[in-house]
């Protein structure tokens, strides 16, 4: 087996692997030391920029702006999403292969292949020409929203799809004998059962709004600053600087706690490590 | 015989009906959410490739009639003459992008095969510790490394000691930069497929190499390094498509000199507009992310290697 490898290439992959961890984690925690830095005439290092972020009133607003989105993204999103892994699992017919059969997967697979780049300029040309025409959907938090549910759906479904095939189809057969309708059959047996899948969905679409920067980037409008495109913005303006530091480090905490958490909501069997560029 | 015709139609139909139910039901649950992706990135997307067709207006707006002017564009004619400015860019992204599967391939590997011998429970932790910093967002993550390869930074203060690059000078911004960026960025994409095939691994492949007395590097390249290319295939996949569109890293890590056909089709729809330029760029951008694609597809097929479930 592969635990009887020789001891010195044991050895070698764990100082190979080591650095490889370290160089992961280094420039993060860089950012994190770099955080408590002492305030300007001081020597002291300290919570100073922490301090400075609860009194600067365009930070918060960034903040409540990207929870909303992400709030509202993620509920719209996991809704759609957990009834198309749910439906697509139950219902597409088995039988019939082909074109037909291949394009919900096709439609589900688009937005997490595309390049985030070509997405987000896609939604901004969209929603450009839609508000010439219609006057609606001017750019701001509504179409970013609209934009996040277009990728949070799919990978919402993903998961509640994984879940779903690792369940018994008697079950279905059961409780459709025991005269229960589809949607009772639904919301009383399989939301309950595929309920971690779906928390856990949710919170992965919670991540990837708070996460994405591109599409974001792409479709905001001139009130819609979200975290990310603040730092953005102050990254491109004034390069490094502490205020950012601490802000920064505050993301990286927030994130890997929710990663951490999502980790321990989805059950082993089915649990789904997506890396993300979260741009 | 009436009877049992009549019985096989009443089944026949019943079949039909239940058919249908199945359908409306797809339609019901799946439906809504399909229906959303169509309308919001597929029909926008195609509108964007159509815009590579138009002719450019005064304000980089598309106007009719149909032409190919963005394309010539593209390939470096303006009013100004012919310049191979454009090209280079291109060239200098998938060069990018193919070292930076290169770099994530040199480093996946140990921590793959480090992860696969340790012992089962301990695995999907150790994994996860690769994938976090993925989590994180990617602007976060990239200012980290000008945090670290700025001008002030004592990595700058070692290289110009070294005298690798010339005093008051970072090692930021410039191409070494946005490699070492990518490569971070797109790291845990390597892992992870990389893993997936590693885990599989049929070690009495190993065993049976062992018994017949080959050497170590032997072992390696006859026996596991092939067991791991479909997972190789698929992280190279992985890295190099985002990282030849990248946006983040070339505009943050590659300052104006080195710049990346992201930035360069972002700078079409954002600084001075030019959609129908930006639009064709974006078209030459695909050609060459679904000619990828097409290649690995056709390898991975060849090399037998199974899908997996997928939706």
């Amino acid at each position: 087996m592969s635990q009887n490898l020789a001891p010195p290439i044991r050895r070698a992959l764990l100082l190979t692997s080591l650095p490889v961890y370290g160089l992961l984690y280094a420039p993060l925690a860089l950012i994190a030391v770099f955080s408590f830095a002492p305030a300007p005439g001081s020597t002291t290092a300290g919570l100073h920029w922490y301090n400075d972020l609860l009194h600067a009133p365009d930070v918060l607003a960034a903040l409540r702006r990207s929870l909303t989105l992400a709030l509202g993204s993620s509920i719209l999103g996991t809704a759609l999403g957990t009834l198309m892994g749910f439906g697509l699992s139950r219902f597409r017919s088995r039988a019939r292969s082909g074109f037909a059969a291949a394009l919900p997967s096709l439609i589900i697979y688009t937005p997490i292949i595309m390049p985030s780049l070509v997405f987000g300029i896609s939604e901004l040309i969209f929603f450009n020409l839609m508000h010439k025409a219609t006057g609606l959907f001017a750019a701001g938090l509504l179409t970013m929203g609209i934009a996040h549910v277009t990728f949070q759906a799919p990978y919402v479904a993903l998961v509640v799809f994984a879940r779903m095939a690792g369940l018994d189809p008697n079950l279905f057969e059961a409780s459709h004998d025991l005269y229960a309708n589809g949607r009772q059959s639904f919301l009383y047996l399989t939301v309950p059962v595929i309920r971690p899948a779906i928390i856990g969905g949710f919170l992965l679409a919670f991540t990837l709004s708070i996460d994405d920067f591109t599409i974001s980037y792409f479709t905001a409008g001139p009130g819609s600053t979200t975290l990310p495109i603040y730092i953005y913005s102050a990254v491109a303006r004034k390069g490094i600087s502490p205020d950012i530091n601490a802000l920064a480090t505050l993301m990286i905490a927030t994130v890997i706690g929710i990663g951490l958490l999502q980790y321990g909501f989805t059950r082993q069997k089915d649990r789904q490590t997506v890396p993300r560029t979260g741009d | 015989m009436s009877a049992i015709t009549g019985g096989a139609s009443i089944q026949g139909s019943a079949e039909r009906a239940e058919r249908l139910a199945r359908a409306w039901r797809l339609w019901m649950t799946a439906g809504p959410g399909l229906f959303w992706i169509v309308v919001f990135l597929l029909l926008p997307s195609l509108i964007l490739l159509g815009i590579g067709f138009f002719s450019i207006g005064n304000y980089g707006n598309p106007h009719l009639p149909l032409s190919l002017e963005p394309m010539r564009e593209v390939a470096g004619y303006s009013i100004l003459g012919w310049s191979p400015d454009n090209l280079a860019t291109i060239l200098r992204s998938l060069l990018q992008a193919i070292s930076a599967a290169g770099l994530t391939i040199l480093l996946a590997y140990p921590v793959v095969f480090f992860i696969i011998t340790r012992p089962p429970a301990l695995r999907p932790l150790l994994l996860l510790f690769v994938i976090l910093p993925s989590w994180t967002n990617q602007v976060v993550r990239t200012y980290a490394w000008m945090e670290l390869l700025g001008p002030g930074s004592t990595l700058s203060h070692l290289a110009q000691g070294a005298g690798l690059i010339p005093p008051h000078l970072g090692l930021m911004p410039g191409i070494l930069a946005m490699q070492i960026g990518l490569t971070y960025n797109y790291l845990p994409y390597m892992v992870v497929p990389l893993y997936a095939a590693a885990e599989k691994l049929d070690w009495s492949l190993v065993e049976a190499g062992r018994d017949l007395y080959a050497s170590g590097r032997r072992l390696f390249w006859s026996a596991v390094f092939p067991q791991t290319i479909p997972g190789l295939l698929s992280g190279i996949i992985l890295v190099a498509i985002p990282a030849f569109g990248d946006y983040v890293v070339p505009t943050l890590l590659g300052g104006g000199k080195s710049m990346m056909i992201g930035s360069l089709i972002a700078s079409q729809f954002l600084d001075t507009p030019n959609w129908p330029y930006g639009a064709a760029l974006t078209i030459f951008m695909l050609i060459f992310t679904c000619a990828g694609l097409i290649v690995f597809r056709v390898m991975s097929k060849r090399l037998g290697s199974s899908e997996g479930s997928m939706i």
